[in-house]
């Protein structure tokens, strides 16, 4: 199983001091937190993908190429990449250039962006967030999976003899997931593909998560990518460590009371409850975590959200010092002491192109008709 | 003998309130209307107050609490709905207007309502059509003609001609509402995860 950080990249004031970062500040500072998810033996740091004030992460593989030069085992990923308001064209080239410079260490995951505004900057509607990421996707695979394109749709100019270049890494596109947080037609899109799907799982009670990771599943044992429970899940989580739990609640209520999603509504306490958002000890983090198999089964993927709400960067390292020490270590054992044998690990690069050069479809890599 | 449930939604603020008791004659009419009809009827009461910061949490993390979750099961399971509002400031109450924000576009379609306000005063009466009605024929629900308003002159001190008048309206209104509650809601609605739309259907051509 694969752990690591997601970070939206929000440049959030401190609600103890008032202090807001910089631009710069919160963007070395997201590069100082993905160094750390490596040196405490993290697998995974994906980057959010923003296009307005608050947020600084508007170029994803600048950040991540930048990472991977600075990284030796990392993942470098997303979360998400905006596949309805991107050109899949760039998407195809981007990520192939960075998985080039990362030998390897790349996957994205693929979201809609919920932000109405956005869409018209670039020149589409919200309204067609459904379509534009079922049509971009099915051109992004197209660009990755053949290495001369023609095509039209609905949403982009007619491309006529088009390889996109660089082409993937040993011929191996990076591997996707999808998220979305309650469409159905997303985990379809999902499972048609045999792609993975990640839940976001915080922000939300955990029943959205069941049920979408339970159609997920179903769906991709429909489409022949293997049994319900060899399909690949990957969840978020919301935590925030001290070692005395009532420390934990004392610190983090008033970054959670001002915080920009759900701030100013319910209680740290309703909100614990409801949600898988867990403030406590690293036991409490632990126990909380490997509950979530018993909703969604076993799965491939767990990314923290470590780095929110105005957090400063010396509390987030800490918080990732717990992470590392105390927490995952004890969490790789006992979710592979659960898990059965015929659940895959998430695929990796490597995996992936063992697999090709096997003519297998890696545990889950094939979709119908490629 | 047919059971039919008939949500109350009443979005009163003090105890007792002239909303509720307001929403008490309408369903107990209702409950005797229906009776008649050899309908068996199960009245079920949500009192918004108890729901206010529930509601306004709704808002700003996009899902109800389990309390919250609970009233609006109760509302989308009913075979009717019979919604109650305070007037403030012209319309219906805040509170009530955030219950029907939350409660999601399609759960009342084709569902029989009957909407009533009080007042201080008649001044608002027209409160019913300019607000209450549009707001449910947005939802798609079957709003009955007679909706009910009553100012602090209708609950009349001994009697006298105009609660003589409230009390023919809640009889008519009840009248209207019980037979399109009798009849049960049509068709249950399609459940996305049970059923999705198969990939083929969402890239067709492929």
């Amino acid at each position: 199983m694969q752990f690591g950080i997601f970070t939206v990249g929000d440049v959030t004031p401190d609600p103890t001091t008032g202090r807001t970062p910089g631009e710069a500040e919160r963007i070395k500072a997201m590069v100082t937190i993905a160094l750390k998810a490596e040196e405490i033996g993290l697998d995974v740091f994906a980057t959010g993908e923003h296009h307005n004030p608050p947020f600084v992460p508007s170029s994803p593989t600048t950040m991540l190429g930048y990472l991977a030069a600075r990284t030796e085992r990392l993942i470098l990923s997303t979360s998400t990449t905006l596949i309805t308001t991107n050109d899949p064209v760039k998407i195809a080239e981007d990520y192939a250039m960075l998985q080039h410079l990362a030998d390897g260490r790349v996957d994205l995951m693929m979201g809609r962006g919920n932000t109405g505004p956005v869409y018209p900057w670039f020149g589409q509607d919200i309204r067609n967030g459904i379509p534009l990421a079922i049509e971009n996707y099915a051109l992004l695979r197209r660009l990755w999976d053949e290495e001369v394109v023609d095509w039209e749709g609905k949403f982009r100019t007619p491309l006529q003899g088009f390889t996109s270049t660089p082409r993937p890494l040993d011929g191996v596109p990076p591997f996707v997931w999808h998220g979305s947080i309650r469409s159905p037609e997303i985990a379809e899109q999902a499972a048609y593909y045999g792609d993975g799907f990640f839940h976001n799982n915080i922000f939300w009670p955990a029943e959205h998560t069941r049920r979408m990771v339970e159609l997920y599943r179903r769906r991709f044992a429909h489409y022949g990518h293997g049994s319900p429970d060899q399909a690949i899940v990957g969840l978020g989580g919301q935590v925030f460590m001290r070692r005395n739990s009532q420390d934990a609640v004392r610190e983090f209520r008033p970054y959670f009371d001002n915080a920009p999603v759900y701030g100013h509504g319910p209680s740290l306490e309703d909100f614990m409850t409801q949600t898988p958002l867990t403030v406590g000890s690293p036991q409490q983090v632990i126990d909380r975590t490997l509950g979530f198999r018993e909703y969604v089964g076993d799965y491939q993927r767990q990314l923290f959200l470590m780095d929110h709400a105005g957090l400063p960067l010396k509390t987030v390292l800490e918080q990732l010092d717990l992470l590392g020490e105390e927490v995952v270590p004890v969490l790789r054992k006992e979710f592979a002491a659960r898990r059965p044998a015929h659940v895959p690990d998430a695929p990796t690069h490597a995996s992936r192109v063992a697999a090709a050069s096997a003519g297998t479809n890696g545990g889950a890599t094939a979709g119908p008709g490629r | 003998m047919t059971e039919r449930t008939v949500a109350v939604v009443t979005a009163g603020l003090s105890q007792p309130s002239a909303t509720r008791l307001l929403a008490d004659r309408l369903a107990a009419a209702t409950e005797a209307a229906l009776r008649d009809r050899d309908v068996t009827p199960r009245t079920e009461v949500v009192e918004l107050r108890g729901h206010a910061h529930e509601l306004t949490d709704n808002l700003l993390t996009g899902f109800p609490a389990p309390p919250l979750r609970a009233a609006i099961d109760t509302v989308a399971g009913a075979d009717g709905l019979i919604a109650v509002t305070p007037v403030f400031t012209a319309s219906y109450s805040g509170l009530f207007k955030t219950f029907f924000d939350v409660l999601g576009k399609d759960t009342l379609v084709g569902a029989p309502v009957l909407i009533a306000a009080t007042a201080g005063t008649a001044r608002h009466s027209l409160v019913l059509d300019h607000a209450l009605r549009p707001l449910f024929s947005y939802l798609r629900a079957l709003v009955v003609p007679t909706g009910v308003f009553a100012a602090a002159e209708d609950w009349g001190a001994g009697g006298g001609a105009t609660s003589r008048a409230l009390g023919e309206r809640i009889e008519r209104a009840a009248g209207e509402f019980a037979p399109l509650v009798a009849a049960g809601r049509a068709g249950e609605p399609v459940d996305p995860f049970d059923n999705p739309t198969p990939f083929e259907d969402l890239l067709p051509g492929r």
